[in-house]
């Protein structure tokens, strides 16, 4: 069984004048969901970024423990599943010519690009240059999971679905989930999701 | 050190700058193979160079400070401020130095060796500073200036050892030459001492100032 | 090999790969830096050609200009392969799947592999149009190796800066001459040695202090550059 964990405090972070994310504070663990609401503008990209180590928050606390273990920065970046809105591809490239790029760098078989491919339901030789919005999403998806993360942060994860990609996505989590990883969720509207979920409402 | 210590600083500081300067125009001798009172702006060409250097080696460290030292807002204000002054105290250091050049060599410029490289190291600095502005979020403008900064201590010395090759140089020898004879008349050598000390003062004084300035224009930009 | 050490090599074959794989489908690159390359030649040679004539005043000269071109040929293509990964916004995938020094040696790979391949190209047709004789065939190549390393490894830190900034392709070149004069200065003077048939002297070493000082700063400092 694999243990994770991750906690948060007082995360604050400015740009300039505008104080994007202010004291947020949660915590989530194995089998567990966080599901992050709030309005436009609210912080909820902000603090997923700064959870992924995309970004250094001002102030406060981020704590993910793996198997005990709390991680440095530079090894939680590497770890974490991440999709997200703004999270791109190389166009120049197939899709499964990019999810056999980043196996590579993670040093994982190539043979893993393809059964994700299969399990989002995208060709494996279309040029990620060529993909619909809703398929991006789905390739978004499936190069969260390469690496097998035990925590996923979830940026609008259903956005540009259909309701099979939906289906698909909700899928994913769930066994994610069943086989005891954590998920955090940001939404601009509220959202209906299976498992022990606990809730963090960001204000403007 | 105690409050009303701290109060006197600026005056003890003022009174050292005045005696540098009394020192330098009728305290020391002139320098026999000099024309005129030409010597004269030694004493504040030396010890102008002599700061900017204390200046952006005060940069380089602060800039590994932050680094490596927890990324404090502070330590990247201090790397900041010491570059802003060394390129002053550069600036000043070539004027100065131009303007005893036209005296001495006929010219304001002629690219000496140490004019050039000291050209090439504040064309360097003269880019930090040029990447402060260009990048708008505090925490990524603190590192990579403070990465560049870095670059500067491993790439800046190689003009010292290639500048050289290059161009002839006529500048006098440094204060103690290469057989570490001191060739200088005592009194000469008491000034430009006391203004390395002086100098070097006033730099940590105003950094200090400059440093303290930039953390309320933070303050007063965030609110 | 321990594993840790192979895999941090696999990472940055991997980079390098995929860089010469999106370069070589998109040639953009490739054709920016060709063209500007050999453009600036006809113009040199045609402007200059007769200076040919006078071996002491082309001596001086032309081997400034060869690397002047290949200066702007670099700024012109090298700054590409950080600019593209943060237009394209993949920056945000690749920090999340790859060790930083295992990504920048991959680029630097990539970049001194472009540019030695237009040093190919070009060297040869610059001797041949400025009808330069170079009695030391040997200094030429190494200079041209070891200064065309440099200028990449140099240009691709510089880069990874620049490329998160605002104002990206000025701020390259206003942060990365500083930076590259040294290594401009002392290939501009091995290439005059070479061409005035005169032994390297202390500028060879020198030059290649400088490479090995880029590449280890670059290792150490491109992992705070790239992640916050």
């Amino acid at each position: 069984m694999q243990s994770v964990s991750m906690s948060f405090t007082g995360l604050t972070r400015r740009f300039g004048r505008v104080r994007a994310l202010s004291s947020a504070t949660a915590e989530v663990a194995g089998g567990g969901v966080l599901v992050v609401t709030g309005s436009n503008g609210a912080g909820k990209s902000t603090l997923l970024r700064c959870l992924a180590g995309l970004l250094a928050p001002d102030s406060g606390r981020i704590e993910h423990v793996e198997d005990g273990r709390a991680l440095p920065p530079e090894e939680r970046r590497l770890r974490i599943g991440w999709v997200a809105p703004d999270l791109a591809f190389y166009d120049e490239l197939t899709t499964l010519e990019n999810l056999t790029f980043f196996a590579k760098l993670r040093g994982l078989p190539p043979r893993r690009g393809v059964e994700l491919l299969e399990r989002v339901g995208l060709p494996a030789d279309r040029d990620a240059g060529a993909l619909s919005s809703g398929m991006r999403q789905r390739l978004r998806w499936a190069w969260a999971l390469l690496h097998r993360p035990r925590a996923l942060l979830l940026d609008e994860p259903f956005q540009n679905l259909d309701s099979e990609g939906e289906a698909t996505a909700r899928a994913l989590v769930a066994e994610h989930l069943a086989a005891g990883g954590l998920a955090v969720i940001a939404s601009p509207v509220p959202l209906e999701v299976d498992g022990v979920v606990c809730h963090l409402e960001l204000a403007r | 050190m105690n409050a009303s210590m701290k109060r006197a600083l600026p005056y003890a500081l003022w009174l050292g700058m005045a005696l540098c300067i009394w020192g330098a125009f009728f305290y020391a001798p002139l320098a026999a193979a000099f024309i005129g009172q030409s010597s004269r702006i030694l004493f504040f060409h030396v010890p102008l160079a002599w700061t900017a250097f204390i200046a952006f080696f005060t940069a380089a460290f602060w800039s590994a400070v932050y680094l490596w030292g927890g990324r404090k807002a502070r330590h990247d204000r201090a790397a900041a401020a010491a570059v802003e002054l060394g390129f002053l105290f550069g600036v000043l250091a070539t004027i100065t130095g131009s303007l005893w050049a036209r005296i001495m060599w006929n010219a304001f410029w002629n690219w000496d060796p140490r004019q050039t490289s000291i050209v090439l190291v504040l064309l360097f600095y003269g880019a930090y500073l040029a990447l402060r502005s260009a990048v708008a979020d505090r925490e990524a403008r603190a590192r990579f200036s403070a990465v560049y900064a870095l670059i500067g201590v491993v790439v800046t010395p190689f003009f010292f050892f290639i500048v050289p090759r290059i161009t002839e140089s006529l500048h006098p020898e440094p204060v103690i030459n290469a057989d570490r004879h001191l060739d200088m008349e005592a009194r000469m050598f008491q000034v430009l001492l006391g203004s390395f000390f002086t100098y070097t003062a006033l730099f940590l004084w105003m950094h200090n100032l400059r440093s303290r300035l930039m953390a309320l224009a933070e303050r007063a930009h965030a609110d | 090999m321990s594993s840790a050490t192979s895999s941090w090599l696999a990472s940055a074959v991997a980079v390098f790969a995929k860089d010469w794989r999106c370069e070589l489908r998109s040639r953009y690159a490739l054709h920016a830096i060709a063209l500007f390359a050999v453009t600036t030649l006809v113009v040199a040679s045609s402007s200059l050609g007769p200076l040919g004539a006078d071996k002491s005043q082309a001596v001086t000269v032309l081997p400034a200009l060869l690397w002047l071109i290949l200066l702007f040929a670099a700024a012109a293509g090298l700054p590409r392969a950080f600019v593209h990964e943060e237009e394209a916004h993949t920056s945000a995938a690749l920090r999340l799947a790859a060790p930083p020094s295992a990504l920048f040696a991959g680029k630097l790979a990539y970049g001194a592999s472009l540019l030695l391949g237009l040093e190919a190209l070009i060297a040869p047709l610059y001797l041949a149009l400025m009808s330069l004789d170079v009695p030391s065939p040997g200094l030429f190549a190494a200079t041209l190796l070891a200064g065309g390393y440099g200028l990449a490894a140099g240009s691709s830190l510089i880069a990874a800066l620049a490329s998160q900034a605002r104002g990206r392709s000025t701020l390259f070149s206003v942060l990365a001459f500083p930076v590259l004069l040294p290594l401009l200065l002392l290939a501009i003077e091995l290439t005059r040695n070479a061409v005035a048939g005169q032994p390297a002297g202390v500028a060879l070493p020198q030059l290649l202090l400088y490479d090995a000082s880029v590449t280890v700063a670059g290792l150490m400092l491109f992992p705070f550059v790239w992640n916050p």
